[in-house]
């Protein structure tokens, strides 16, 4: 056993962990942060998709004992205090959950896609979210949901040159 | 619940994470079979859920700077230090002139994947259908290994001495792989896969020098227990890439290639598999 220190969601945590605890088991299980699920553990689901550091990772793939000293963001962390920031409100609007087992990881990763790319092409969108998967199939809907957020949003003088 | 059941938790073992190359050899001179060098974990938390493997120590190298380096040599090469992970490897335009391979690295797994994976672990990893081989063999690549007793190279190709199995000692460590000056060849990387992201059979095509001087390398991964290359194949191209030659490699490549049956594909569809691919890369190449 070792204590670790992590930031999750802005907030430090100091743990006693074993070195051989997953960072999945360490969120979920010691810290109770519940929208990271646990479903094929072996990295190909995608659903306990966490940003480490500044990358999406895997938490099932990852040791607790990594994330020492570093920074975890779950989707609880891009929430603003009692309010939903626009790619939810578009997941709801859209209907892109519809078991929802998935959503958290859909919703951190096309997050995190618009803040890096704010208007991201069907391709780029496909890449980015290529490790999740959805089994009730909402994939149109989530693609709906990213393009009202990215039309919604200004584009740069430099984007509107280019296109028009 | 996730604590007790095979598949979902991990042996017991003691985590190392080493600050320096010398910290990171002297704990595997100290604990030898029993340890395993983890880069981005990826493969080896697997291999250790299933109890594929069970060290008693892992020694994470990823904050060893001396790992951590992509360094041009001059005279030599571009060498990549162990710990870099695939993303930054593909991040601004690093690996320029090695197409073949940033292709091949583009197509592993998906960005979360990619953002903890490595080259090196990519590679020591040896799994038949992992797609970094071909494109390292193709390309002329070595493997930079250190010990506590001095530094050695070796050639990708001996490397790999078969499925799982590399050329690496116990006390031995991966320190980086070295790519040899592009000197303009022209690469490409093709796979085919089906429902997963793993290769049922790929290709790595490296073209160097030109007129008689010309060397063609076409290497086969995913299809046999080790990457193969293809000498008729690259006979067949030599004297250039015309639509008859690329046939005529095609041709030769999905009868020459020893393919294997295994519970993904029969040895019959990977043949076909290779006719596809080497067309499918060679005509890409035709045109660019
Ligand atoms: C869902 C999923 C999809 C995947 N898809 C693909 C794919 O499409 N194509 C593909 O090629 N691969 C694929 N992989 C495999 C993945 O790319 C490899 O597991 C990864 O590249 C291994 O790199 P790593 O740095 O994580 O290695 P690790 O997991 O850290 O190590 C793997 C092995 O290499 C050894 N090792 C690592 N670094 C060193 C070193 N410096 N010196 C000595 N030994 C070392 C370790 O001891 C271990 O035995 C996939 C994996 C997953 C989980």
């Amino acid at each position: 056993m070792r204590e670790i220190t992590v930031r999750v969601n802005g907030q430090e945590r100091k743990r006693l962990v074993k070195d051989n605890e997953l960072l999945l088991d360490f969120l979920r299980e010691r810290l109770e942060v519940r929208s990271v699920k646990a479903a094929c553990w072996r990295g190909e689901c995608g659903l306990c998709t966490v940003k480490l550091g500044d990358h999406l990772v895997k938490s099932c793939l990852v040791l607790a004992v990594e994330a020492d000293g570093k920074e975890v963001e779950t989707v609880e962390g891009i929430t603003p205090d009692g309010e939903l920031t626009p790619i939810q409100k578009a997941f709801v609007s859209h209907g892109a959950a519809q078991c929802g087992f998935c959503t958290p990881a859909w919703v951190l990763a096309t997050h995190e896609l618009l803040q890096a790319n704010p208007h991201p092409s069907e391709a780029e969108l496909t890449e980015a979210t290529s490790g999740l998967v959805c089994r009730c199939g909402t994939y149109n809907q989530i693609r709906e949901a990213v393009e009202e957020v990215s039309q919604a949003r200004p584009r740069l003088a430099k984007e509107n040159l280019a296109s028009s | 619940m996730s604590f007790g059941s095979p598949y979902v938790t991990l042996p017991d073992f003691a985590y190392h994470r080493p600050k320096s190359l010398d910290e990171a050899l002297a704990l595997l001179k100290e604990h030898g079979e029993e340890a395993k060098v983890m880069g981005g974990g990826v493969g080896l938390i697997a291999f250790m859920k299933e109890r594929l493997m069970s060290p008693a120590h892992v020694i994470d190298v990823k904050e060893v700077p001396e790992l951590r380096q992509v360094r041009h040599v001059p005279g030599k090469g571009l060498s990549i230090g162990a710990a870099v992970s695939i993303k930054e490897l593909l991040e601004g335009g690093t690996l320029r002139g090695y197409a073949v391979l940033e292709e091949a690295l583009a197509r592993v797994a998906d960005p979360m994947i990619r953002s903890r994976a490595t080259l090196a672990g990519n590679l020591c990893e040896a799994i038949p259908w992992v797609d970094s081989p071909p494109a390292l063999i193709a390309l002329g690549a070595s493997v930079e290994i250190a010990g506590t007793g001095g530094t050695r190279e070796v050639p990708v190709s001996g490397f790999i001495r078969g499925p799982v199995d590399i050329d690496l000692n116990p006390g031995e460590i991966v320190t980086g792989i070295m790519l040899p000056d592009p000197k303009g060849t022209l690469s490409a990387f093709e796979k085919f896969t089906a429902g997963s992201e793993f290769s049922l059979a790929s290709v790595a095509v490296a073209l160097a020098g030109g007129g008689r001087k010309r060397s063609v390398a076409m290497v086969y991964g995913a299809v046999s227990s080790t990457p193969v290359r293809c000498a008729e194949a690259e006979q067949a191209v030599a004297d250039g890439l015309t639509p008859a030659n690329v046939r005529r490699a095609a041709d030769m490549a999905s009868e020459k290639v020893e393919c294997v049956d295994d519970v993904l594909a029969s040895a019959a569809y990977r043949r076909h598999l290779v006719k596809v691919i080497t067309t499918r890369v060679l005509r890409r190449m035709m045109s660019a």
